[in-house]
């Protein structure tokens, strides 16, 4: 159902898919380039033609650590707008997204306050992500000190106060 | 904390005399030797049990109970992401991709190592070298399970190798709990 409102290149399958082929091309590459190395005998830093391909099987892993970062990203995002069916619900999560990336939150702490920007009480927030109590607590501690608020209705004014000076359509690019 | 039933005995004996026996021949037999041979044997007559519990096993041990699908993935995936806890009280999604995959090459190590003892096949370069390969291939896919095995406890505070030696799942309180 959601895959309906976003753009063709934020399907997460086709990347789910692309992570594991490169997956498989990395570790190949990797125990070819651990076979020539030993096959070279200590140190192999002089033989260029190992040191390509040293360097091209530990880009590709960097690539694929790349992608992964982006997959959970996409992850994230997805499960934030499960339900939600206009674009401008998507504008405007990019915009709160950018504003939790600015503030350094963690992955979990991102959650935590977008179900709290939804109106969610920390017990409910506490049975959707399967945790305690406590722990959805001391996650809303952490994301008012980073905000910079002391409370949840601060944090909210910050928001309202946000939709109402960004003109609707001047969301932020999408990285 | 609530505690769950889910790994039978013989599931449980599976997995370590398994475990066992392939890292007694990927790493310490000598790979000429006739105990190889017989290890490969037992390693082999493992799988076959292992094929006939997960078609008339307990429900938590037939395959049909926990074939991978994308959506399940994407879940799994997705609780990663956004650091939510749902315990599976059975194979994870990815957990069970890789227990296919565990399965599989082991099943094509056997395959090819009972070739070279032939006639047909002894002495045969390709079939060494797909031996070989697929033993490499299987440390990196163990190495992987042990590391995912060790995040996924972390993650969810599931206790999962204990569950693999007691077959029982502890889940903390507040964990959801999927089937």
């Amino acid at each position: 159902m959601t895959d309906r409102v976003l753009p063709a290149p934020e399907r997460a399958s086709p990347m789910m898919a692309l992570i594991a082929v490169q997956s498989l091309c990395a570790a190949f590459f990797l125990a070819d380039v651990a076979s020539d190395g030993l096959e070279i005998g200590w140190p192999p830093f002089t033989h260029w033609h190992f040191m390509i391909e040293f360097a091209a099987a530990l880009s590709l892993i960097a690539a694929v650590a790349v992608e992964i970062r982006w997959l959970m990203a996409l992850l994230r995002r997805k499960a934030h707008l499960e339900r939600q069916l206009s674009l401008a619900s998507g504008a405007f999560h990019d915009i709160v997204a950018a504003q939790f990336r600015g503030w350094g939150l963690t992955p979990s702490e991102e959650d935590v306050a977008m179900f709290t920007l939804k109106g969610l009480s920390i017990p409910e927030i506490a049975e959707l992500r399967g945790s305690a109590e406590g722990t959805v607590k001391s996650h809303l501690n952490g994301i008012y000190r980073k905000a910079g608020v002391n409370g949840r209705g601060a944090f909210l004014s910050l928001f309202i106060e946000e939709l109402m000076t960004t003109a609707p359509g001047s969301a932020p690019d999408r990285a | 904390m609530t505690r769950h039933y889910i790994w039978d005995p013989l599931l449980r004996l599976f997995h370590w005399s398994l475990a066992g026996f392939f890292i007694a021949n990927a790493l310490l037999t000598d790979p000429e030797s006739q105990l190889h041979e017989t290890i490969g044997y037992a390693i082999a007559a493992l799988l076959v049990i292992r094929l006939i519990w997960g078609v008339v096993g307990p429900h938590s041990a037939r395959f049909s109970s926990f074939l991978p699908s994308r959506s399940g993935i994407r879940g799994q995936l997705t609780d990663m992401a956004t650091g939510r806890r749902r315990v599976h009280l059975m194979h994870t999604p990815l957990g069970a991709l890789m227990i296919f995959n565990l399965l599989l090459t082991l099943a094509a190590i056997v395959t090819t190592g009972y070739m070279m003892t032939t006639n047909a096949f002894w002495g045969v370069d390709w079939v060494e070298e797909t031996h070989e390969a697929l033993v490499t291939w299987a440390e990196i896919s163990v190495f992987l399970h042990v590391g995912a095995v060790v995040f996924e406890s972390l993650r969810t505070g599931v206790n999962l190798p204990r569950a693999m030696v007691t077959g029982t799942k502890s889940v903390p309180e507040g964990a959801k709990i999927e089937p």
